[in-house]
């Protein structure tokens, strides 16, 4: 009896534990059957900033109409990526999309053990992940320009291409293993109405007594280490002699990346005081706060700026963006592919490339920017489209008075194209503005500075600098606090110490 | 056969599973995580470096103050309510009752966003006062959990224990004092324990109420960004240990006064 008893108790434990674990990992415990059935099909793990993709549903009034056609956003990108991947090359794929917060949280997650095939970190983690050697790099057929399909090499942009080839790590460049996505500068949105364009463009605006609470940065360390050495570094940086000289863009990195204890020291002076000075550092209300009007100025990614402007317009509050004198963080996302999740499998490989492919495709560039607010690294090559879209959201009406030539050769021409111009003309104010903010005028590009992946040793020093920002010291708890507890925990011990008394009497 | 499957013992499994996975396995990755450093080898460094940098004990300190205040303001917040609503005998109790509830069942952010508005209306600028900011953020919080403990403990008091401090000769004041507050107080223990302990780790109050000094909740999020996961679980075993050792102290207390309660 008791036998049976135990019995039935380990069948229900047995029962409870299949139970569970089908609740914990349903996949797992299903694809153990379905595995056999579908042959020619290939499952995607894409991992992708949360809000970064388009994931259609627009509504008619939506549509963009370009002279050169209707683009609009129905189906999710997935989606349609899912059907052009079968209509071109008869195979199935299914594509796991999830999201990450900060990079940070993606690395976490992959040291975690989850695997992803295809990933978009940031260009610092890009390189971690480099160095580390945990990534697959892209086979050359992605970069065969003779494939139609291959709209990645075919449309990227010169300008950013260069960066991916001319920057390198361990000997070897950024593009054997990553295709952009996204890029942008750092600088400051602010209210003209508050804020002078003069002070706005400059880092120091940070711990300016004038704006004193009225001004939110960003709640990150990387970032703001960056603008604090722009602005402890304002004098040199801005000097005649610094800019004039030959190797600027060499020395403008150096001192932009520059860990050396003093500057390390230097910045957590800096920050100190712009803690006490700003309104706070966010995470996520920046740009909400801006558009209310609690905040004056607010240190933005020029993404997110874009988005910002718009909502504002939208409640005819004009606010502006700015590029600080100092130098200006230029920032990408990119796809890369890990070993983790491709594990030599040929037929993922070419699926994640052609994902990345697809992405670049003009019309689907373009969806992106509109969803999303950010710029892309494409430019579109011989596809004049997405120059297109830059003119139809920013040009000015025939009727418009005020305009100005915005030139973007820059970003779009191509070495073949002679004598094509990409300037647009567009309303004055908007070279201050969204136009401004999705694609910087090349005179903010020119000081645009890479900030490098530090190493280890390096980013402890930086976050222990940024730790003891953040962190109240107690050197600082002031003497009454510390009476005052003393009473408190005074109090506490002796009435302890009576009840105890008084039980032992009674 | 199978009639003694559902015997009482075995219908406790599901819950054994569950804290076995969520419960314990959690918290045996956390102590391995705070006793070994980053290749996986034994240290009490992070013991040690936590209670000697002065950063983290001057966290610790900071925690503490917004708990203790937050405790102090929504004690005396609910102490009176609580009581006022336990004596009465108002028909529309429970609606009242309700209405102090009615803010757990609304989505916490949306909460605090609202009352970021206020404060920014009746402020201007919430930056100025960070720490009143939080503490009243956190107050507005965690109410509910302090006022439900003392009314149920007041409730449920014997009325026949007042009745016989005035037959003896106790005026109202003395009555309360001497018989309703020291009877009330494992509501005041519970209601302490359910906001001090929160208030110390509850991080997205100071995010959104714009304070940019760190509580122990944000500093061990700080080091897990960092990649230090050695020295976060460490702090967060710390405050495990505080935890505890909180609780045992009110226990405590609370068993010494039953005692004394079925004495009087």
């Amino acid at each position: 009896m008791r036998v049976e008893k135990k019995k039935k108790a380990a069948l229900y434990f047995a029962l409870c534990a299949i139970l569970f674990l089908f609740l914990l990992f349903p996949e797992t415990v299903l694809r153990a059957e379905s595995d056999e059935k579908e042959e020619r099909q290939v499952t995607l793990r894409v991992c992708n900033w949360e809000e970064y993709i388009d994931l259609g549903g627009w509504d008619e009034e939506d549509t963009i109409d370009l002279d050169s056609g209707d683009i609009i956003g129905v189906n999710s990108m997935i989606e349609d990526f899912t059907d052009w991947y079968y209509e071109n090359y008869g195979i199935r794929v299914k594509v796991e999309y999830s999201t990450f917060g900060t990079n940070e949280d993606l690395y976490n997650m992959l040291t975690l053990g989850d695997t992803y095939d295809l990933v978009c970190p940031s260009e610092y983690m890009i390189m971690k992940l480099m160095t580390e050697d945990r990534l697959v790099p892209l086979s050359d057929d992605f970069f065969d320009v003779s494939d139609k399909n291959n709209y990645y090499i075919n449309g990227v942009s010169p300008y950013i291409h260069s960066i991916f080839e001319n920057n390198e790590i361990q000997g070897k460049p950024w593009s054997d293993y990553a295709a952009g996505y996204m890029w942008g500068i750092t600088g400051i949105v602010y209210n003209p109405a508050l804020v002078s364009t003069e002070d706005a463009s400059s880092w120091k605006i940070l711990n300016n007594p004038a704006y004193y609470r009225q001004i939110t940065i960003k709640d990150n360390v990387r970032d703001s280490y960056f603008a604090a050495v722009g602005a402890v570094k304002s004098e040199l940086l801005t000097s005649r002699e610094f800019l004039e000289s030959p190797d600027y863009q060499k020395n403008l990195e150096r001192e932009m990346n520059d860990t050396s204890e003093e500057t390390i020291a230097e910045v957590q002076e800096y920050l100190q005081d712009v803690k006490n000075n700003a309104y706070s550092f966010e995470t996520d209300s920046g740009k909400a706060d801006m558009v209310t009007g609690k905040v004056a100025a607010n240190y933005q990614w020029s993404g997110d700026s874009v988005y910002t402007l718009d909502q504002a317009d939208e409640d005819d509050f004009p606010l502006s963006f700015a590029v600080p004198e100092e130098s200006t963080n230029i920032y990408f996302d990119g796809w890369v592919m890990l070993k983790s999740g491709i594990d030599s499998d040929e037929a993922k490989q070419h699926a994640a490339e052609a994902f990345i492919n697809f992405n670049s495709r003009a019309d689907n560039v373009i969806r992106n920017m509109n969803y999303i607010g950010y710029t892309s690294v494409i430019s579109g090559g011989e596809d004049r489209r997405i120059f297109e879209y830059a003119d139809w959201c920013y040009g000015a009406e025939e009727d418009e008075r005020d305009t100005s030539d915005y030139d973007l050769g820059y970003f779009f021409s191509e070495d073949g194209d002679d004598g094509k111009e990409y300037i647009i003309t567009a309303p004055s104010d908007q070279v201050y503005r969204q136009l401004f903010s999705q694609y910087p005028s090349e005179e903010a590009m020119s000081r645009a500075a890479l900030m490098v992946c530090f190493d280890e040793e390096q980013t402890q020093a930086i976050n222990q600098m940024w730790i003891n920002v953040r962190c109240y010291n107690i050197h600082d708890v002031p003497v009454w606090v510390w009476i005052v507890a003393a009473i408190g925990f005074g109090i506490l011990i002796s009435a302890g110490c009576r009840k105890a008394l008084e039980k032992r009497k009674s | 056969m199978y009639k003694n499957i559902f015997s009482r013992k075995s219908l406790g499994i599901p819950y054994l599973l569950f804290l076995l996975l969520f419960v314990l396995l959690p918290l045996f990755v956390l102590i391995y995580y705070a006793f070994t450093n980053g290749q996986g080898e034994f240290t009490v460094l992070n013991l040690t470096g936590f209670f000697t940098d002065p950063n983290t004990l001057g966290t610790l300190c900071y925690s503490f103050g917004i708990a203790a205040v937050t405790t102090v303001v929504c004690l005396l917040l609910a102490y009176p309510a609580a009581y006022i609503l336990a004596i009465s005998k108002l028909p529309a109790k429970s609606i009242i009752i309700m209405l102090f509830v009615m803010p757990m069942w609304i989505n916490f952010s949306l909460r605090i966003t609202a009352l970021k508005e206020i404060l920014t209306w009746m402020e201007g600028r919430l930056a100025y006062h960070p720490f009143f900011n939080t503490v009243l953020g956190m107050s507005y919080d965690f109410l509910p959990f302090m006022i439900l403990p003392i009314y149920t403990t007041i409730s449920k008091l014997d009325g026949a224990l007042l009745e016989a401090a005035r037959d003896l000769g106790a005026g109202e004041l003395q009555a309360f004092l001497k018989v309703t507050l020291p009877l009330s107080l494992p509501g005041i223990l519970s209601g302490v324990s359910m906001v001090f302990l929160p208030a110390m780790t509850n991080y997205v109050v100071l995010d959104m109420l714009y304070n940019s000094t760190y509580i122990m909740g944000s500093l061990i999020g700080s080091y897990f960004a960092a990649y230090n996961w050695n020295g976060g679980s460490m702090i967060a075993l710390i405050l495990l240990g505080i935890v505890c050792l909180f609780t045992l102290m009110t226990r405590g207390i609370e068993e010494e006064n039953t005692r004394g309660g079925a004495l009087l």
